[in-house]
Order: structure tokens, then C-alpha cells, then sequence
């Protein structure tokens, strides 16, 4: 559906990309990443409206690069929606089909069925978009989108400013516009609840450059660089020397903390690396409860030193015994009850091998395959 | 504190009070030299009535045609980047800080150089003519207009007309629908401003035009004729229709500008 090769585009001191990115037909892309990382200017790219530096864009096979942006049959919502205060509300649902001079008794039909499944028949006859709600003007945005049938739909931050419960019926609505239309949706999010909810696939750009493109486990728990991790908020962190490999292809990593991990093409001993466990994936056990095999691996006693309190769940931050090591272990409160772990508290945390991920520290990123072993 | 504060709200109402009062006095002085029926005979009398049919025809021609000219100038400082962008838009600004005389003047000296001689040639004559009027009131008036415009395209969201070139737009298509509208209120401003200011325009036309009585004499340019040789009636008459465009064009741009409750 589309395709972007070695994309570069500048804007004053900022340069993005190369990017590479293939995206099929009927897909949902998140473009995750920090503000000013570059997101709203790759979307600007390839819809034509900022020319690249360099590289190709590709749509259903055709280059459309140097094609102006009417013809690209993409739509785009932007995070202000840009709704035309000039025109009524049918007008501005109105506007693309008509502009496309598309047949008019298809249109009606679309329309129809785009105000039962946006929930706009209530709105479609107002005179003035300054008097919709947020969240009848972002859904009224997302019918003009929609009505010419795009080739793909661009969202730039679509529900920034929107309160929670809104935010979250229309996040429900995109995916089954996307499953029941099968518009191809790139959309592009700092907020990274939205990007794991929506996004088949999740590409993560930070500085200009895309760091990683995979389906959600792929990035959430395998992350192919340091700075993504990080973003993602890995908070468990450690950088560790290989210190053998092991027959089957797993690591035994020290320095600060002995750990086993799962192993990754060229790791030899000496190596230095960094290896992580998110913090909801650290198993704590009571010190005296009777503990399975599979559990005895990067075993460790801890104190609890400090615990953190976040809505809907509990950080503990525990400090394993005979080190400096500080782990964070995310409990859901209800979890939290149950234990009743208080700080100065002595436990034991198990950082289950298939749980790591290791990211070479010599700068490369992970390959696919080695990302694809790990999970498994 | 609240002393404080009734003492800061007295000491910017003060110049306020002053300022209201001196433009009471100038518009109210006129009363002792106005009578009504004088006004009416004044208005019957050729010259004068010429004199406003020159500035109204002058002003409404000088005005389309900066307005015409400032509308695509203006969107292609507020949009498009281009080199040399920050030196133009300097340069357009030169007839809003230099005086008009002087900007006649540049006018006249224009005409004396071979492209004015070659439009001379094809019967365009600029010097003492309704022509030169124009022209005149066009150089002073047009960069008001391009200022004016330039802010409004600046307000408007550019994402708007990005969206609609996504919708189906061309780049002229989303001007049209969209950009125009949107900017329908800075334009009207902008056409009343520049219409009013070419209609008071003085010293770059009585430069370039002369102050012929019937042929190129404006509305300004008899108040200064009248006043120099002492036609009191004639120039308070004349001061007084001023005073009423001027009343209207202000009326006018708030009524455009306010948002209607």
C-alpha cells in the first residue's frame, strides 16, 4: 500500500530519516515516538506537503514522490482537526467529495452509513462547528476524512485533547473504521497506551531516525535499541559483560549482577551489553514460599526500599541483597493487597530469562531474527 | 491595594479623557463656521461636487486595484518562502514611512525614465491627470493593504489548507475555498481602510496631479485650495463630508471586525 525508501526530508536544523517502511493494505500503523522526534514531518512527506531531500514514496505500487498532494488520495487529520469554521457541518463532511466532484448518490449512501458509524446524525444539520463538542468536532473531522474513500488515512495526534473516556470510545470507533472500512491507517501518537492499543504494528522514531518497526510484543518486550527502550520506560536496566555463552545459545552475563539471558547472533564473551526486564515483568515471591524450577534461574533476596503508588498499580522498588542493584517490580493494586509488602520488607524478585532482552552496547541494533529468537 | 488600583485606572483614563476631548474641540470648531443651508449651497456648486466625484471615482479605482494587487502579494509573504523574502517585505513598507510629498515626487522622476516615456507613448499620461491621481493614491494606499492582508493570511491556520489540498484541492482550489472565506472579514477591513486612506490621500496627488479646480482637484486637495484663499464655508463644507466618510469607514470596519452577538 505504501512504501517509503531512504526518505529524507529537512526542516531548518532538523533533519529526518533515511527512513525505510512498507506498510500493506488494510493495516494500522502507530508512529510512536517523543515530541520533536520528526513523526508529523514523515506524515507531511509522504502526503506531499514537504518535499523529501531525498528518497522515494511509493502508493499501490506507483511512485508518487514528486505528485501533488490532491492526488494522492490520502486523507489527513490533524491534531488541531482543522475543521473549516466557514462552512456547516454537512458542508465540511461534504467538502472532499464534492471537491473530488465524486458521484453524489454514492456519496449519500457513504454518508449514511458514516453518520450511523460515527454517531453524527445528531450534529450533521449544525451551522456552526464552533458549537460542537470535542468529541462530536473530532468525529465530524474523521467523516470528512473518510467520505471521499482515501487510499489511507493519516491521524497526526488526533485525540491529544481529549478528556480520557472520550478519548477512549473514539479509539474503539478508529479500529473498527479501520476492520469494517479497511481504510490503511498510519497514525501518529506520543502517548503510548494509544500506539500499543491501536497499532498492528508500531514503528518508533526518536531523533529523526526510525528505530524500530515491529508488531506490539516485538517492541514492547524486545526493544532493538538503547534509546527505545528507555523511551518505552524500561525501567530495569543493566549494562552487563558477557561472561560465556552457553550450548544452547543463552548468555551468562555479570559485572554489578549474574544473570542468564537470552542469547543473539555474534555474542562472545567479553562483550558488553545491556539487558532489561520491564518492571510489570519481574516476578517477587515470598522468601519462605516453594518455588518451582523454572523460577530458579537470576533468583534474588531484596529489601523493599521504596514504594511508589500510580493510580491502578504499585511500584516497588527493591534493592537485591549483596549488590547495589535497585529493581522496580510494577504490581496491580489488587496484587499489592493481597502481599502487603511494606518498605524494609525482604523478599525474593525473579527476572525470568525469557523476560530479558539484551541490546549490544557496541552501538548495533538487534536483527529482526535475533528480536523474533529472544520472544520466543 | 484598592487605592493603588483606582489610581492606576485614573491615570490611564486621564490621557483617554484628554485625547476625546481635543478631538471634540477639533471636530466641534467647525460648528462655528457651519451653517446648513450654507452646506447645501456649497454642494451645489460644480467645482466642489467635482471634486467629489474625483475623489470618490479615484479612491474606489486606486483602492481595487491595491486591494487586487495586495491580496496575492500578501498571501505569498505570509505562505511561500522564497529568497530575499525578509528584504521585500521591508521594501514594501518604504510609502507607509515616507512622507507623500516625497513619494510623488518619486512618481514624477518615474515617469521621466524610459519606460515612462514608452507608456507615455501609448497615450498614458501620469503628470496633472485623473490618471496621475490615481497612481498617486494607489502608491500610498497599496502597502496599507499588503500590511493589512499579510496579518490576516497569518491567521489563518495553514492546516486548513493543507486538509483541503489532501481533500481534493489544488493549491489555487483551497485558496479560493478555503484561504478566501476564512480571510473574508481582514479583506473587507482591508478594502475600507485603503479606500478611505486613498480618499483623504494630499500630498504624493497634489505632486503628481496638480490641484486643477474640475479636472484633478480631490476632496483634500480643494481644502487646501479653499483654505489658502481664505474660503472658510468652502473648506469647513468640504471638511465636513470628510468627516462623515471618515465616521462611516470607522463605523464600517467595526461592524466587519466585531464578531455580531
Amino acid at each position: 500500500m505504501i512504501r517509503v525508501q531512504q526518505l529524507i526530508a529537512k526542516r531548518g536544523n532538523f533533519t529526518l530519516g533515511p527512513i525505510d517502511l512498507d506498510l500493506g493494505n488494510s493495516s494500522y500503523l502507530t508512529i510512536l515516538g517523543p515530541s520533536g522526534s520528526g513523526k508529523t514531518l514523515f506524515l507531511e512527506t509522504c502526503m506531499g506537503l514537504v518535499a523529501p531531500s531525498d528518497g522515494q514514496v511509493w502508493l499501490d505500487g506507483q511512485e508518487v514522490t514528486k505528485i501533488a498532494p490532491e492526488r494522492r488520495h490520502i486523507s489527513y487529520l490533524p491534531q488541531d482537526l482543522a475543521l473549516f469554521p466557514h462552512l456547516n457541518v454537512r458542508e465540511n463532511i461534504l467538502f472532499g467529495a464534492r471537491r473530488r466532484q465524486l458521484d453524489m448518490t454514492r456519496v449519500e449512501s457513504r454518508l449514511t452509513s458514516l453518520l450511523d458509524l460515527l454517531a453524527l446524525h445528531s450534529v450533521i444539520d449544525r451551522n456552526d462547528v464552533a458549537t460542537l463538542s470535542g468529541g462530536e468536532k473530532q468525529r465530524v473531522a474523521l467523516a470528512r476524512a473518510l467520505l471521499p474513500e482515501p487510499r489511507l488515512l493519516f491521524l497526526d495526534e488526533p485525540f491529544s485533547a481529549l478528556d480520557a473516556t472520550i478519548k477512549r470510545q473514539l479509539q474503539v470507533k478508529l479500529r473498527e473504521i479501520n476492520q469494517q472500512l479497511g481504510v490503511t491507517i498510519l497514525h501518529v501518537t506520543h502517548d503510548q497506551e494509544e500506539a500499543f492499543m491501536l497499532g498492528e504494528q508500531i514503528a518508533v522514531v526518536i531523533s529523526g531516525q526510525l528505530r524500530q518497526v515491529g508488531a506490539r510484543d516485538d517492541i514492547y518486550y524486545r526493544p532493538a535499541t538503547l534509546d527505545v527502550a528507555r523511551f518505552l520506560r524500561n525501567q530495569n536496566i543493566f549494562d552487563l559483560t558477557v561472561q560465556d555463552v552457553l550450548p544452547d545459545g543463552s548468555l551468562q552475563l555479570g559485572d554489578d549482577l549474574n544473570l542468564y539471558a537470552p542469547g543473539h547472533a555474534g555474542a562472545q564473551r567479553g562483550q558488553k551489553l545491556a539487558t532489561g526486564i520491564r518492571s510489570e515483568e519481574v516476578i517477587v515471591i515470598r522468601p519462605n514460599k516453594p518455588i518451582g524450577p523454572e523460577l530458579e534461574d537470576n533468583l534474588f533476596h531484596a529489601t523493599v526500599d521504596d514504594i511508589l503508588v500510580f493510580g491502578g498499580t504499585h511500584t516497588l522498588c527493591v534493592k537485591l541483597h549483596n549488590s547495589d542493584v535497585t529493581v522496580d517490580v510494577e504490581l496491580p493494586n489488587c496484587a499489592m493487597r493481597d502481599l502487603g509488602y511494606s518498605v524494609g520488607d525482604t523478599l525474593r524478585v525473579c527476572l525470568r530469562k525469557r523476560s530479558l532482552w539484551t541490546i549490544p552496547l557496541d552501538g548495533s541494533a538487534l536483527s529482526r531474527e535475533d528480536q523474533n529468537d529472544q520472544l520466543r | 491595594m484598592k487605592q493603588w488600583d483606582a489610581a492606576f485606572k485614573f491615570a490611564v483614563l486621564l490621557p483617554l479623557a484628554v485625547l476625546t476631548g481635543y478631538f471634540l474641540l477639533l471636530v466641534g470648531s467647525q460648528s462655528a463656521f457651519f451653517s446648513f443651508f450654507g452646506f447645501i449651497e456649497q454642494l451645489s456648486r460644480a467645482d466642489i461636487r467635482s471634486a467629489i466625484a474625483l475623489s470618490l471615482i479615484a479612491a474606489t479605482v486606486s483602492s481595487a486595484v491595491a486591494v487586487g494587487i495586495a491580496i496575492p502579494s500578501a498571501y505569498a509573504l505570509a505562505r511561500i518562502d522564497f529568497p530575499g523574502k525578509r528584504l521585500i517585505d521591508t521594501f514594501i513598507d518604504l510609502p507607509m514611512v515616507l512622507t507623500p510629498i516625497a513619494l510623488g515626487t518619486l512618481i514624477l522622476m518615474s515617469w521621466n525614465t524610459a519606460i515612462g516615456r514608452m507608456l507615455a507613448g501609448f497615450g498614458l499620461t501620469i503628470p496633472f491627470t485623473l490618471a496621475g491621481v490615481i497612481l498617486a493614491q494607489f502608491t500610498v494606499v497599496v502597502a496599507i493593504s499588503v500590511r493589512m492582508l499579510k496579518a490576516t493570511f497569518e491567521q489563518i491556520n495553514p492546516r486548513q489548507e493543507q486538509v483541503a489540498r489532501l481533500l481534493g484541492c489544488s493549491a489555487f482550489g483551497s485558496f479560493i475555498h478555503v484561504t478566501l472565506p476564512l480571510a473574508r472579514r481582514g479583506i473587507l477591513a482591508a478594502i475600507i481602510l485603503t479606500w478611505a486612506r486613498a480618499v483623504g490621500e494630499f500630498g504624493a496627488t497634489v505632486m503628481v496631479a496638480g490641484t486643477a479646480r474640475g479636472q484633478t482637484a480631490t476632496l483634500p486637495s480643494s481644502i487646501y485650495l479653499a483654505m489658502s484663499m481664505a474660503d472658510l464655508p468652502q473648506a469647513v463644507t468640504l471638511v465636513v463630508i470628510l468627516i462623515g466618510i471618515a465616521l462611516l469607514v470607522l463605523f464600517g470596519v467595526r461592524m466587519v471586525l466585531e464578531p455580531q452577538t
